[in-house]
């Protein structure tokens, strides 16, 4: 049994990190930076007790990493475990270097194997499965899917002062051209991939968009290279991450960098003339075949 | 290790202090390149350090941090040092013998100890790699410094670092005060590759060759890996043959799901 220590910045995957870190089987701390509501609902997921740092809105939560990292230190436990997001990646590696501990992303499962941790983590971007074990603490950020809540009883909560923070101010907040709307609220998106030969095949797309009253997107090189499609609806890492119910990728491959903005979507269907895309691997559904026979015949099929 | 002195220059004629950037480029393999097998071992034989897919944003906001300042380029491993030199950067370190490692931390601190090498760094600018998205932040542990991850741009305005990134659906500028880690993500890949002009003047700018013995780094991971195997995949309900058939069987099937 070894103690482990999740740390939260966001409400998003809080019951999984804490499931993570139970399979250590010792004590769980959840360190908690932002809004007593966000400490709440973590102290609700199921660890044993909860330290809240109060965030200030008006600086990044970045800021809290140097002072969070010493109460890891003080806290010494055997495992921390974080979401993959850029602030949680953030306090991991801050955190990492106060205990001298290994990092590994992708973490999916924690265990202990006599006087070993055991990390079963996603690699290559999820092509493999990789046990790693360690003699000395670990950090890992969470890349596992979301579990339900245990229904455990409600963890005290703490509430520490923060000791100091980085010297880090935002300047200015802004949405983003055409985040706001389209795309982002869709219930229903088609995405266009290279599968297409030429702009003008658009209009197909267009069209089975139109019937289903969806909202269209495109993986980054149709908006990038091509532009084919704004650049506002591109879907990836570091385009738009997108949570409709239903995703219809036509002649998109599937790589990890553009499945990782639909990693919310509800019902994922690929559409691809290569039975061996690793969108199939990704997808609820798949039609293997020419898009360009395909999708007339799936506009056909939806006005029967 | 202990945060480094700072000896930043300030620029009174412009108003600004100057930022001393190191840019980190080709520091990890290229994971495209691994081969896994149909047993789900990997083959990663013809995997080399190669320039990472945010590598090229990072050179971008590097430059734009250091702004007509010092720009150091820093490459570990066995890839080729005069990537960023052929791209304006002058100078380069490279610590030639740093093995690959899994713990991301381990990477991080042969990065860390280079940029302690080095000297008097303002700001450490490194693409934010998705499958080495450990190393950037551990970095900025091991150096003590602040980091911000996920930039889409960076510059410099009243002597501290400014920095742009995506958060949901809004655009947040962050103004930091230097050291500071940057870790950038590319939103698109590189536009314009250098010629054969600019690789040929790569080759004449120097190149400071470090090991892991000069700064002081063991070589050991901190992490054994036990295996890889393929993960359970839930496949995809394939539909194939007529596109007609096809296609209404995938309707039937979305309408019994509710989602049409």
């Amino acid at each position: 049994m070894s103690d482990a220590l999740i740390i939260v910045t966001e409400e998003k995957q809080v019951t999984a990190l804490v499931a993570a870190a139970r399979g250590l089987g010792g004590k769980v701390t959840a360190a908690v930076i932002g809004t007593r509501t966000l400490a709440n609902v973590t102290a609700a997921a199921g660890p044993d007790e909860v330290k809240w740092i109060e965030a200030n809105q008006e600086i990044p939560v970045e800021a809290y990493a140097g002072f969070v990292a010493q109460l890891v230190a003080t806290a010494a436990p055997t495992a921390v475990v974080t979401s993959g997001t850029a602030e949680g990646r953030v306090f991991a590696g801050a955190a990492a270097a106060q205990l001298g501990a290994a990092v590994i992303p992708g973490g999916l499962r924690l265990s202990v194997n006599g006087d070993k941790i055991v990390v079963d983590r996603a690699d290559l971007g999820g092509k493999v499965i990789e046990t790693i074990e360690t003699a000395g603490p670990v950090v890992t950020f969470y890349a596992g899917d979301d579990v339900d809540a245990a229904g455990s009883a409600t963890a005290p909560v703490e509430q520490l002062a923060a000791n100091g923070t980085a010297d880090m101010k935002i300047e200015k907040t802004q949405p983003i051209a055409g985040a706001g709307a389209g795309i982002t609220k869709a219930s229903v998106v088609v995405s266009v991939g290279r599968g297409l030969k030429k702009k003008d095949d658009l209009a197909i797309v267009q069209s089975l968009a139109n019937a289903l009253g969806a909202e269209i997107g495109c993986s980054m090189p149709v908006a990038d290279d091509l532009g084919w499609v704004e650049k506002e609806r591109y879907v990836g890492r570091s385009g738009q991450h997108i949570s409709p119910r239903l995703y219809i990728a036509i002649g998109i491959q599937g790589a990890p960098q553009h499945m990782e903005g639909v990693r919310d979507a509800k019902v994922v269907v690929g559409i691809n003339n290569n039975p061996e895309a690793s969108i199939f691997k990704s997808a609820d559904y798949g039609i293997v075949g020419d898009l360009y026979e395909v999708v007339p015949a799936l506009q056909a099929a939806l006005g029967k | 290790m202990c945060r480094p002195a700072i000896n930043s220059i300030h620029d009174s004629g412009k108003g600004r202090q100057k930022m001393r950037t190191v840019i980190v480029y080709k520091w990890a393999r290229n994971a495209e390149d691994a081969a896994v097998r149909s047993d789900g071992s990997v083959d990663w034989r013809n995997a080399k350090m190669t320039a990472g897919e945010d590598d090229f944003a990072a050179l971008d906001a590097a430059k734009a941090i250091a702004e007509g300042s010092e720009l150091i380029g820093l490459t570990i491993g066995d890839g080729d040092a005069s990537w960023a030199l052929a791209r304006g950067v002058l100078q380069a370190t490279s610590v030639f013998d740093a093995p690959n490692l899994t713990d991301n931390a381990s990477t991080a601190a042969i990065i860390a100890a280079a940029v302690q090498q080095i000297g008097s760094v303002d700001a450490v600018v490194i693409g934010d790699s998705e499958e080495y998205s450990g190393v950037p932040v551990a970095l900025a542990g091991l150096l003590g410094w602040p980091a911000i991850a996920h930039v889409s741009s960076a510059s410099t305005a009243n002597g501290r670092v400014q920095i742009v990134r995506k958060q949901g659906k809004n655009e947040q500028t962050i103004s930091i005060a230097a050291p500071v880690v940057v870790a950038v993500s590319a939103a698109s890949a590189e536009k314009a590759a250098p010629g054969m002009k600019e690789q040929l003047a790569a080759r004449k700018r120097p190149i400071t060759k470090l090991t892991l013995d000069t700064i002081g780094v063991n070589r050991a991971d901190k992490v054994a890996c036990k295996g890889t195997r393929l993960p359970e995949v839930t496949a995809a309900r394939i539909f194939d043959g007529d596109p007609a058939l096809a296609a209404e069987q995938l309707v039937a099937a979305l309408r019994d799901q509710g989602v049409l």
